[in-house]
């Protein structure tokens, strides 16, 4: 069974970021966690990681409504970067449209959509599924 | 040939004494004589037929010609060079029938020139004296003048060829009439007129008139000729149709008046003409059809504002009742708006143009009216203003038409705003809420001791109500607003039959049993997700709104209206007051039935949008404690 190393939460929301720290710390969740305000800022710090060849998280939690870069256009880019790293994607949003789900699932490195508010539950499932995907 | 017998009057007893007395006082007293040959003629003359060269002329002779008696030598030569020569051809003439028959008569008209030059008209009469073989000897003559009577006629000959050529060069037909004796006298231009000439048209009467002309028009020209006769118009004058040799009707304006009574009020000779008007007629009333039916709003006005011509769209534009409206006042038939306007007339008058693209004009009934307009002067062929024309269009629906051009884009304004509100909603509002939820969450998770707080118990449903309340607004504004609701022709029986499948546990439970009337080829045109969202909710609601007297029912049937399927949900559970609640039914929260839990109000209201969301209506009955019905109004999909 593997652990996750590193958790980068991707969200402009501070109570949120509170909230999930939490959580993952009641649910022994990772190792260590990467906070970005948005997607630019978590775009240009994974682009030095990788370049500087550290390490880079094993699941990104991304919030699709933020300033600068939202999470749509992070994905656009982030796609299209080079990377060895098989690293799981979970959008995390308040949004329960429905074209936002279809159009987050229509990125293949988006493993799922998690509609907010993020719970205990939510996240051990999240959990269950990287320590099992391999 | 006989000679009549000559009687002297002196000798014949018959005769009158003072004249056989007069008569022997001729013969006895040369005094006499000589009076009358001075006094009675103009020239006497007797020829000696025997030595031609002698005549003898008395003094009145030479008078009447200027010449001087004493001058003039008793000689054929001297009346031979004043004398038109022209005029001997037929003094020949005569002198030769009169020698050879003296009861042939030398009586002609001679003309002289008179010593001044102008001409002396003469009336020479001749009588040939001869012997007792009848051989003319002698000839006596006497010289009328009558110079005066020929100026005369002469005048009256010219005056009436004067009136003639008038008549001939104004192409009129003439007509004279005898209202007493029916005689009737035509102009040869007046059967001209119809084609004919009047040898053709003989005999003449008062009746070819009645043939040829229009028959309605013959009951017009009767009811003007009586009216002058009655003395009310000063001429007679009418226009009237009359029948062409080709067939065509042709206008002739006829005019006359009566020249002599028979007596007070009974007129006798009637005298007028007939003047050919087709072209005129024709132009004026091509002009009259064209301001008639031209397609937009004109009107003619002369300088007191006075109607002379107006098209039929201006009658519906001012909406103008009265047909009669051609001579009276713009003033008086649209007085609104000629006052407002009644400045800018004076000044048209005076050359100048207005126009307004367009002006909004209250008329006394209190519609509105958007007009754009024109007023000009327009010229006579003098160049002088005669008065002026006034164009106008009826832009109210044009006006319309922009006010809901506006009013969509208002409306797709707000359509924008209403998504950027489901926006927010969906996004911050939502987060918020979460973000309560979930602090709420891990505050219990670190202190489970006070779970049973009251004040945290009810924190908890608050912040977990406020999320459900997010959430159906956010349902609701998603059915509103996304654009592309693709809707798929759908087997309405098989979803029913799928959705009753998925709530048989429910239903078997609480004995409420489900009929699926609806035949299998029926197909609506639907969002399938809306679709089974909306049947179940109208189902699970009949199960929920039971009636604990009785044992239920829920049945499903349809039928095809026009271009709906109307899907018809009928129960026999409790009903709702449909007289208190009906506007209350599809709103939210709104709930009816206090007994019943779970009643959360969220069903209808949503299912409402649904409906509507694909172009469907809702519409319902019900009877209290009987049941409800439900009508749902679908689009129909033509196989």
């Amino acid at each position: 069974m593997r652990r996750i190393d590193i958790a980068c939460v991707i969200d402009d929301d501070p109570i949120f970021v509170f909230g999930i720290k939490k959580v993952m710390q009641l649910i022994d969740f990772c190792e260590g966690i990467m906070v970005f305000k948005n997607g630019q800022e978590a775009l240009n710090n994974l682009r030095a990681i990788i370049s500087a060849k550290e390490k880079l998280p094993d699941v990104i939690l991304l919030d699709l409504n933020m300033p600068i870069l939202d999470g749509w256009q992070f994905l656009d880019e982030f796609v299209k970067i080079p990377c060895e790293k098989e690293i799981l994607i979970y959008v995390v949003s308040s949004s329960v449209d429905p074209e936002d789900v279809l159009r987050a699932k229509s990125f293949e490195g988006v493993s799922d959509y998690i509609v907010k508010p993020i719970s205990v539950a939510k996240l051990k499932e999240v959990l269950y599924d990287f320590e099992n995907a391999f | 040939m006989k000679l009549k017998k000559y009687i002297d009057p002196v000798l014949d007893s018959r005769e009158h004494y003072l004249k056989k007395e007069l008569y022997g006082l001729v013969k006895k007293d040369s005094s006499i004589f000589d009076f009358l040959q001075l006094g009675a003629l103009d020239g006497l003359w007797f020829w000696d037929l025997l030595d031609p060269e002698n005549v003898w002329m008395n003094s009145s002779y030479w008078t009447t010609f200027g010449y001087d008696p004493k001058k003039m030598p008793h000689k054929v030569d001297s009346w031979q060079d004043i004398v038109f020569k022209e005029d001997l051809k037929n003094v020949y003439a005569n002198f030769a029938s009169h020698a050879e028959d003296p009861t042939y008569p030398y009586d002609q008209i001679v003309r002289f020139r008179h010593k001044l030059g102008h001409t002396v008209w003469v009336r020479c009469r001749g009588m040939m004296l001869r012997d007792k073989d009848g051989k003319p000897i002698k000839m006596l003559g006497a010289h009328t003048d009558i110079t005066d009577i020929k100026i005369r006629e002469e005048e009256l000959r010219l005056k009436s060829a004067f009136f003639e050529h008038i008549i001939d060069g104004t192409d009129l037909g003439t007509w004279q009439w005898n209202a007493q004796t029916g005689e009737t006298i035509f102009g040869e231009r007046w059967a001209g007129i119809i084609g004919y000439s009047l040898s053709e048209l003989e005999p003449i009467s008062i009746d070819t008139w009645f043939k040829y002309a229009h028959p309605d028009d013959v009951k017009k020209s009767n009811l003007c000729l009586q009216e002058h006769f009655e003395g009310k118009t000063s001429i007679y004058e009418c226009e009237v149709r009359m029948k062409h040799k080709n067939g065509d009707y042709v206008w002739v304006l006829t005019k006359g008046k009566v020249v002599s009574w028979y007596e007070k009020g009974n007129p006798e000779w009637v005298l007028g003409s007939h003047q050919e008007i087709t072209k005129n007629k024709k132009d004026f009333e091509r002009n009259r059809l064209f301001i008639e039916q031209t397609p937009s709003a004109i009107a003619m006005f002369d300088t007191n504002m006075n109607y002379l011509a107006a098209s039929k769209k201006w009658f519906e534009v001012y909406n103008i009742k009265n047909k009669n409206i051609i001579g009276k006042s713009h003033f008086e038939v649209l007085p609104e708006i000629a006052k407002k306007w009644e400045s800018n007339f004076q000044k048209c008058f005076e050359g100048e143009t207005f126009k307004n693209e367009e002006e909004c004009i209250e008329r006394k009934d209190g519609t509105v009216q958007w007009l754009s307009w024109e007023l000009c002067p327009w010229y006579s062929n003098e160049n002088k203003v005669g008065g002026l024309v006034i164009h106008t269009s009826d832009i109210t629906e044009v006006k319309r038409k922009k006010e809901l051009k506006s009013l969509l884009k208002i409306a797709e304004d707000q359509n924008r705003r209403l998504k950027n509100f489901a926006h927010i909603v969906s996004h911050n509002l939502k987060s918020h809420s979460g973000n309560f939820e979930m602090l709420l969450d891990l505050f219990l998770q670190e202190n489970p001791e006070i779970e049973d707080n009251e004040i945290i118990k009810l924190f908890k449903t608050a912040s977990s109500n406020l999320s459900d309340t997010i959430s159906h607004l956010n349902e609701v504004v998603l059915i509103n607003t996304s654009l592309d609701k693709s809707l798929v022709p759908i087997g309405l029986k098989d979803v029913i039959d799928e959705v009753v499948r998925g709530v048989s546990a429910i239903a078997l439970e609480s004995k409420v049993e489900i009929n699926n009337l609806v035949s299998n080829d029926l197909d609506v045109l639907a969002v399938p997700a809306y679709l089974d969202s909306i049947l179940l909710n109208f189902i699970t609601n009949g199960i929920k709104y039971r009636s604990k007297e009785r044992k239920n029912h829920i049945t499903l049937s349809a039928i095809k209206n026009n271009n709906y399927v109307v899907l018809s949900i009928e129960d026999n559970g409790l009903g709702i007051d449909l007289n208190k609640h009906r506007s209350k039914l599809f709103g939210m929260y709104k709930t009816f039935h206090p007994n019943i839990e779970n009643a959360r109000g969220i069903g209808l209201f949503i299912t409402k949008n649904q409906v509507e969301a694909i172009g469907g209506k809702i519409e319902v009955t019900s009877i209290v404690n009987k049941g409800t019905t439900f009508k749902i109004y679908m689009k129909y999909e033509k196989n």
